[in-house]
């Protein structure tokens, strides 16, 4: 246990440097300032700001005033009406009194519309650059326009049909949407459902994976370092038993890696948070329908996801014997990132019960798609797969530790050798 | 009981055979030097010893210990340090030191006095408490010879312990080891540099392509090959 804890203690210590933790602030730096850009443009887009819109009434009657005061109500834009007549003086004007964007009502609109032959209306934006806020004064056009649409429209409707409400003509169908799942029944669409249990366990996936790639990168360079620092043999002569090397350095990687991957979680929650619009009554919906997880099925997942981890350690343990140098770690690491993505993207999107059966048996023998599969069968109480799931992980991480400590018993620890030069022409 | 005994010993690497079963002994306290020029099987002889690799055939015996068998026991008496050892570079020189006390002591008390043993052997004063990549490849290896000699090993493996320094920083190592020994402490050196070897060694066995191809004190050698230092006896021991 000593010996466990003096070489535990030397592994935080080489990996937690200076660098990794400049790293780690700049990364939460990046998360807080994308979510924070990001989500404030959404919200401007949610409640606009009022669009300068420059009109140039060609029309001039009381029934293209009356529509663009109901515009100007409902949509709080900021009209200004010029009263050029000729479309290239008009731009000129609008530009001067830096208007985004000049709608022309045309001459004979009253009369298209009212005899029912549709107008045209030409619409000229004034584009300055090509932001993502230009994009959505783009989309506030649109909008208006629908806007307009929609008010003659119900002009029309309240002509031919008074005293009844014009909406139940537009829009005559009215739906309530329930869901059943578990036996139990509440309101909510399905789509939101799996919106709000994708957005609840996304999360999973995704510290699976930056554990793994953290874990399994810092273990690989702790090895390499050990070779390339020269300082593998000292370690391998003092009094120290295999195991006990083994376990230390995976316990350190584990450690900084958990480390790493709280803070980057920390960061990408903020920025989820601040980028993915909550649906309101969310939690609510997933309780009555008994999809939030239970405190046992968090520590099953929580198993779940130490066995993946634990065999992605031992797996880059094994790989990182034969890296010769920290730059051969980059490419030896290729394999582990594979086996982790190919499970989380398949899975993230598609359910494994909806695989073929060759897929599934390959996506099984993956030990990292376990925890994946975990956490969306605790959710349904399907804990067969996930004990299942557990024993195979258990077996795969003893003949992996196995293999490690017979490996750090024999010359392989020392003559083993991957390096970048090995692809390199001579 | 003699420190070490080697019988026979053979190491192949796939189909090249690095050692073709060379034998020898080291008597308790003495220094004793593995001479011969790069690429000889000098560090593949070490290695053994320290428990790194295993055998191909033969025996090694540190004092009565297999180093395959008896691993750990062979583990416990010998300290190594490797030709192109290097330690950890985000650690200060004295929480190296104490890294590596920590496995050598049962309590705080001794691993304490382990730690101001090796500060005292590297001698580098206040730059101690600077971490390892900041030192000078003649600090570095001060300070890894303290290592080697703080915990006070009953057999101390060195491969070329001043390989690469310069002149005045391998006076200054070997000084360190000539008084070191003087507490009764077995040294197995390996060098290729005989000025170094007549310097330090009581005896010496000179290996040539994976043999030992002779065996004795300096001065004894000297004698009978009529040379007037290790070098000639070298050249005339190849021939």
């Amino acid at each position: 246990m000593k010996n466990f804890l003096n070489i535990f203690k030397k592994e935080i210590r080489e990996l937690l440097t200076k660098q990794l933790l400049i790293g780690l602030v700049f990364m939460v730096v990046m998360f807080i300032v994308m979510g924070s850009f990001i989500g404030g443009i959404q919200e401007e887009a949610k409640e606009p700001k009022p669009v300068n819109l420059a009109i140039l009434d060609l029309n001039k009657s009381e029934y293209s005033k009356n529509i663009l005061n109901k515009l100007t109500e409902q949509n709080k834009l900021k009209i200004e009406l010029i009263e050029e007549t000729d479309v290239q003086e008009a731009i000129t004007k609008a530009k001067e009194k830096e208007m985004k964007v000049l709608l022309i009502i045309p001459e004979n609109f009253e009369k298209e519309i009212k005899e029912m032959q549709g107008t045209n209306l030409k619409i000229y934006s004034i584009i300055d650059g090509f932001s993502l806020k230009e994009a959505i004064s783009g989309g506030t056009i649109n909008r208006t326009i629908s806007i307009l649409n929609r008010e003659i429209s119900l002009g029309f409707i309240q002509e031919a049909f008074p005293g009844k409400n014009p909406m139940n003509v537009i829009n005559p169908l009215q739906m309530e949407e329930f869901v059943v799942i578990k036996g139990k029944i509440s309101s909510g669409s399905p789509g939101m459902v799996e919106a709000l249990v994708v957005s609840q366990f996304l999360i999973i996936p995704i510290l699976l994976m930056m554990m793994i790639l953290y874990a399994g990168g810092t273990i690989m360079t702790s090895m390499a370092l050990e070779k390339e620092n020269k300082t593998l043999e000292t370690l391998l002569t003092l009094p120290v038993k295999r195991i006990s090397i083994v376990i230390g350095k995976m316990a350190g990687a584990a450690t900084v890696a958990l480390m790493m991957a709280g803070v980057f979680l920390l960061g990408f929650r903020y920025y989820m948070s601040s980028v993915v619009p909550k649906v309101p009554g969310g939690s609510d919906l997933l309780e009555s329908l008994g999809l939030n997880m239970s405190p046992s099925s968090y520590i099953l997942l929580g198993i779940s996801l130490f066995l993946a981890i634990l065999i992605a350690l031992t797996l880059c343990m094994i790989l990182g014997i034969f890296a010769q140098d920290t730059k051969s770690v980059q490419i030896m690491n290729m394999p582990i990132v594979l086996l982790v993505m190919i499970p989380l993207f398949i899975l993230m999107f598609k359910d494994v019960e909806s695989l073929s059966f060759a897929m599934k048996v390959f996506l099984y023998a993956i030990p990292f798609s376990h925890p994946i599969i975990a956490s969306k069968a605790l959710i349904f109480d399907n804990y067969f797969i996930v004990f299942m799931g557990m024993t195979y992980m258990v077996v795969f991480a003893i003949a992996l530790m196995v293999i490690a400590i017979k490996l750090f018993n024999t010359d392989k620890i020392l003559t083993a050798k991957f390096s970048v030069k090995m692809f390199k022409r001579k | 009981m003699k420190a070490l005994e080697i019988n026979n010993l053979i190491k192949d690497y796939g189909n090249f055979r690095a050692l073709k079963g060379i034998s020898f002994e080291v008597n308790q306290g003495e220094i004793f030097g593995l001479i011969g020029p790069n690429a000889a099987g000098k560090t593949t002889a070490l290695r053994i010893i320290s428990t790194l690799l295993r055998v191909t055939s033969g025996n090694v015996k540190v004092f009565d210990y297999d180093v395959v068998k008896e691993a750990s026991e062979v583990r416990r008496k010998i300290s190594y340090l490797p030709e192109e050892a290097g330690a950890y570079k985000n650690l200060s020189g004295k929480n190296y030191l104490e890294f590596i006390a920590g496995f050598y002591s049962e309590n705080g008390n001794e691993k304490k006095e382990l730690l101001n043993k090796g500060i005292e052997l590297a001698n580098l004063g206040e730059k101690i408490k600077n971490k390892v990549n900041t030192y000078s490849k003649g600090m570095t290896r001060r300070l890894l010879v303290a290592r080697a000699l703080m915990i006070n090993p009953e057999l101390v493996i060195l491969d070329e312990p001043t390989s690469g320094l310069d002149v005045i920083i391998s006076q200054e190592v070997r000084g360190i080891i000539k008084d070191f020994v003087k507490q009764g402490t077995t040294v197995l050196l390996s060098s290729h540099n005989m000025l170094e070897v007549d310097f330090l060694c009581d005896r010496i066995a000179l290996i040539n392509k994976g043999e030992i191809v002779e065996t004795g004190t300096p001065q004894g050698l000297k004698e009978k090959y009529k040379a007037n230092n290790i070098e000639e006896v070298f050249i005339n021991t190849i021939k």
